[in-house]
């Protein structure tokens, strides 16, 4: 167990130039992040974001182009994989196919010439945890997804690593194991109190299982926060979109008066919703500014309400929730709402808004405008 | 326009049977979806119908006429398949155009052209006309494979996993154009899914299948509200549905139930008493979907079981809180902020309005509350 920091690291891969034009952009570019000892951390972002090559660097399996990596007080720059006391899991379970389960878990521990009456406590006092204690005479090619990633998992924190590794341990099972697992993992992390970190392009899993989420983008850090810091208040427009599902709606705004009330007009249809309170003071008549709305914060409104008439374009209900699309323009608005209410295609309803709930974004930058 | 009737079928592969003995009728212009786990046999029943496979016995029926020797292209059938299929060296517009240019078919370039506008612009890629497949993004590849499929007028249109191989985001886009365009199809559709919501969101009926037969044949609602047995009740819905044994209590005149280890007794709905009391069996399974049942931190009232939190995962705009109720994980949904320590302890709520009540021998269905108003969509 101990802490991670990353300190202004950069990795540019400059192996192969001639391909490669554009070689001076970095993979991983000033990253940094100070993760508490025992926390559990999902790096979170779409694939080619930089996250695995971050990953691999704090394992030790890619180099530093420069910046530091501490684990516990110790630098870890240059030190090898195997001096870094990592727990490492990867996507594809990577089993030894000759071995039963016992002794895919005990390989490394007999690696390091621990000696076999240790080994066997160590695995069964992990086996329990990870639900493989009925496993252990079994060969992996007789084991489910789930139960090959539960073996990688044991095998990676046998060793009691200071910090234990996955990367998208659960991308390979199916719907239902991917819950089942993702349960298991969370409660992995209770027991052995690890610092975990999760490499990850589903935001559902890393909200659901990180104490806090470092969400990348084309190699940068965009916000780390815990999963409900980075889904109430989303730095950029990209985070904004990111991290929800289904996305939060972002749309094009111009700022009208009318009466003396400011409204946000929505590009490409007679939609518009009244600015909040909270906005009055930064923004203006005829600024152009993104809004952020998410789908649960879109409410129906009452006889009485005075918002934007609209039109139902597509109505679903989905048993938990009803999901309500509005044209505006090209794209979809989407409304949800728990309760039982029933629509059909070209039905007229009112459009309200929580108004504490709405986001604003720099329409150049992407950047969040705050009141 | 056509009605459709699978009669019998039966499909082996080898020793392996993929449909056993399946009777399905598609109404004229229904929106039919089969829905199911993989390798259920969904994809063999739609290859069936276009006459891609040849069953080993049972009759298809296109219209009351038997077409089991009838070609798949004299059909009249349309294909949309998961990855798409486009010819990868002409543009979009040729792709479209390829059907109605197809022998059979054969049709003028000028109708052709018309003809390919209508759908282009249904489909909003008008703009991407001389765009190769290769230019596109796999959302306007799929509109293109199901622009191309609705080209012609066929009498059936078939959908294998249309936007299986899309991110979650962008089928919940194209969930929604697909249900907007649904009453312009105006033809039978049989569309194929593993996704409960696809399945929930465009089908007017659906059947449901599992290890080559059917399980339900029935509207969302009714799927939904009154799953056939425990198997379709699983299938729909997340997080999975809690399914646990209950035990039937007399209790003085009066039927209730025993659960999850507490020494009290439940009260039921009066509406399932009755045929809950002739039950052969005093062990029934008892399901619960995870918003039927509410938490507190505190026991408000007897009806307040105690368990302790074994996982809370916030998804977003709510958390899946499993609870521990002596050994039985509950999964049931909670506010995105609750705040709440792995393994302390918690109290939960089952809404018995909205149980459903399983035979815990063989699994299907017995009855729930206010089952004829819910099946009318009038929840």
């Amino acid at each position: 167990m101990a802490k991670l920091i990353l300190k202004n690291v950069y990795k540019r891969y400059d192996n192969n130039k001639k391909k490669n034009k554009k070689q001076n952009d970095y993979a991983v570019n000033d990253y940094s992040l100070e993760c508490k000892d025992g926390e559990f951390i999902g790096i979170l972002g779409p694939s080619g974001c930089g996250k695995t090559t971050t990953l691999r660097m704090i394992a030790g399996l890619e180099d530093i182009t420069s910046g530091d990596i501490f684990i516990g007080e110790t630098k870890v720059n240059d030190l090898h994989p195997k001096e870094r006391h990592i727990g490492l899991a990867f996507e594809d379970y990577a089993l030894y196919p000759p071995l039963n389960v016992y002794d895919n878990i005990a390989f490394n521990l007999r690696a390091k010439k621990v000696n076999e009456e240790d080994i066997h406590k160590e695995i069964m006092r992990i086996a329990p945890i990870l639900k493989v204690d009925d496993l252990l005479d079994s060969r992996p090619v007789g084991l489910s997804g789930g139960q090959k990633q539960r073996v990688n998992i044991a095998r990676a924190i046998v060793r009691k690593p200071k910090l234990l590794l996955l990367d998208e341990p659960l991308s390979h099972l199916d719907g239902k194991m991917r819950q089942v697992l993702r349960t298991e993992i969370k409660r992995l992390h209770k027991e052995i109190k690890c610092t975990t970190i999760i490499v990850t392009h589903d935001q559902l899993e890393a909200m659901s299982l990180a104490d806090r989420i470092a969400i990348m983008k084309d190699g940068k850090l965009q916000q780390f926060g815990s999963p409900l810091e980075v889904y109430d208040n989303p730095v950029n427009e990209f985070v904004a979109g990111f991290i929800g599902e289904p996305p939060m709606n972002l749309m094009t705004v111009d700022i009208t008066k009318q009466d003396n009330e400011l409204f946000f007009d929505f590009k490409g249809s007679d939609v518009r919703i009244g600015v909040p309170k909270r906005y009055q003071s930064i923004v203006k008549e005829g600024m152009t500014v993104k809004l952020g709305v998410r789908p649960t914060d879109l409410l129906i409104g009452n006889e009485n309400s005075k918002g934007s008439k609209v039109k139902v374009a597509v109505f679903e209900n989905l048993g938990e929730e009803r999901r309500i699309s509005i044209r505006v323009g090209q794209e979809f608005l989407t409304l949800i709402t728990t309760e039982e209410i029933r629509y059909k295609q070209g039905d007229i309803i009112k459009l309200e808004v929580n108004a504490e709930k709405t986001h604003l974004f720099d329409i150049k930058s992407g950047e969040r405008i705050n009141p | 326009m056509a009605h459709i009737e699978l009669d019998n079928i039966t499909k082996k592969f080898n020793k392996v049977t993929a449909l056993n003995n399946i009777s399905l009728e598609v109404k004229d212009k229904e929106f039919f979806v089969l829905f199911g786990p993989a390798g259920a046999g969904k994809t063999t029943i739609l290859k069936t119908i276009a006459g891609i496979e040849f069953p080993n016995e049972g009759l298809v029926k296109i219209d009351k006429e038997i077409v089991n020797l009838i070609e798949p292209a004299k059909r009249n059938v349309s294909m949309v398949f998961e990855n798409y299929a486009l010819y990868p060296h002409i543009s979009v517009y040729d792709n479209i155009a390829s059907p109605m240019r197809s022998p059979l078919y054969k049709k003028d370039e000028e109708f052709i052209k018309k003809e390919v506008y209508r759908v282009a612009s249904m489909m909003k890629i008008d703009h991407l006309m001389d765009r190769l497949p290769s230019q596109l993004s796999n959302g306007q590849r799929q509109r293109v494979a199901l622009g191309r499929c609705l080209v012609r007028e066929p009498n059936v249109f078939l959908m294998d996993e249309p936007l299986a191989h899309l991110d979650a985001k962008l089928r919940h886009f194209m969930r929604a154009e697909l249900k907007e365009m649904q009453s312009s199809f105006n033809t039978t559709t049989i569309y194929v899914t593993h996704d409960y919501l696809e399945a929930l969101s465009l089908g007017d009926r659906i059947g449901i299948i599992n290890n080559g037969a059917i399980e339900q044949v029935g509207t969302a609602d009714e799927v939904y509200y009154t799953p056939a047995n425990e198997f379709v009740a699983r299938l729909i819905g997340e997080p999975e549905i809690n399914i646990f044994n209950v035990d039937l209590v007399n209790d003085n005149g009066k039927l209730k139930v025993n659960m999850l280890g507490q020494d009290r007794l439940f009260q039921l709905e009066d509406e399932v008493i009755g045929t809950l009391a002739k039950h052969d069996n005093e062990i029934v399974d008892l399901g619960i979907r995870g918003t039927n049942i509410s938490y507190s931190l505190g026991k408000e009232d007897d009806d307040y079981i105690k368990g302790i939190v074994y996982s809370l995962e916030p998804i977003g705009n709510k958390s899946v809180l499993i609870v521990n109720v002596n050994d039985e994980l509950i999964r049931l949904i909670a506010p995105n902020n609750l705040q709440a320590k792995l393994d302390s302890e918690i109290y939960i709520k089952i809404d018995m309005k909205n149980a459903l009540f399983f035979d815990s021998e063989d699994k299907t269905f017995i009855i729930r509350n206010n089952q004829e108003r819910l099946i009318k969509g009038m929840a």
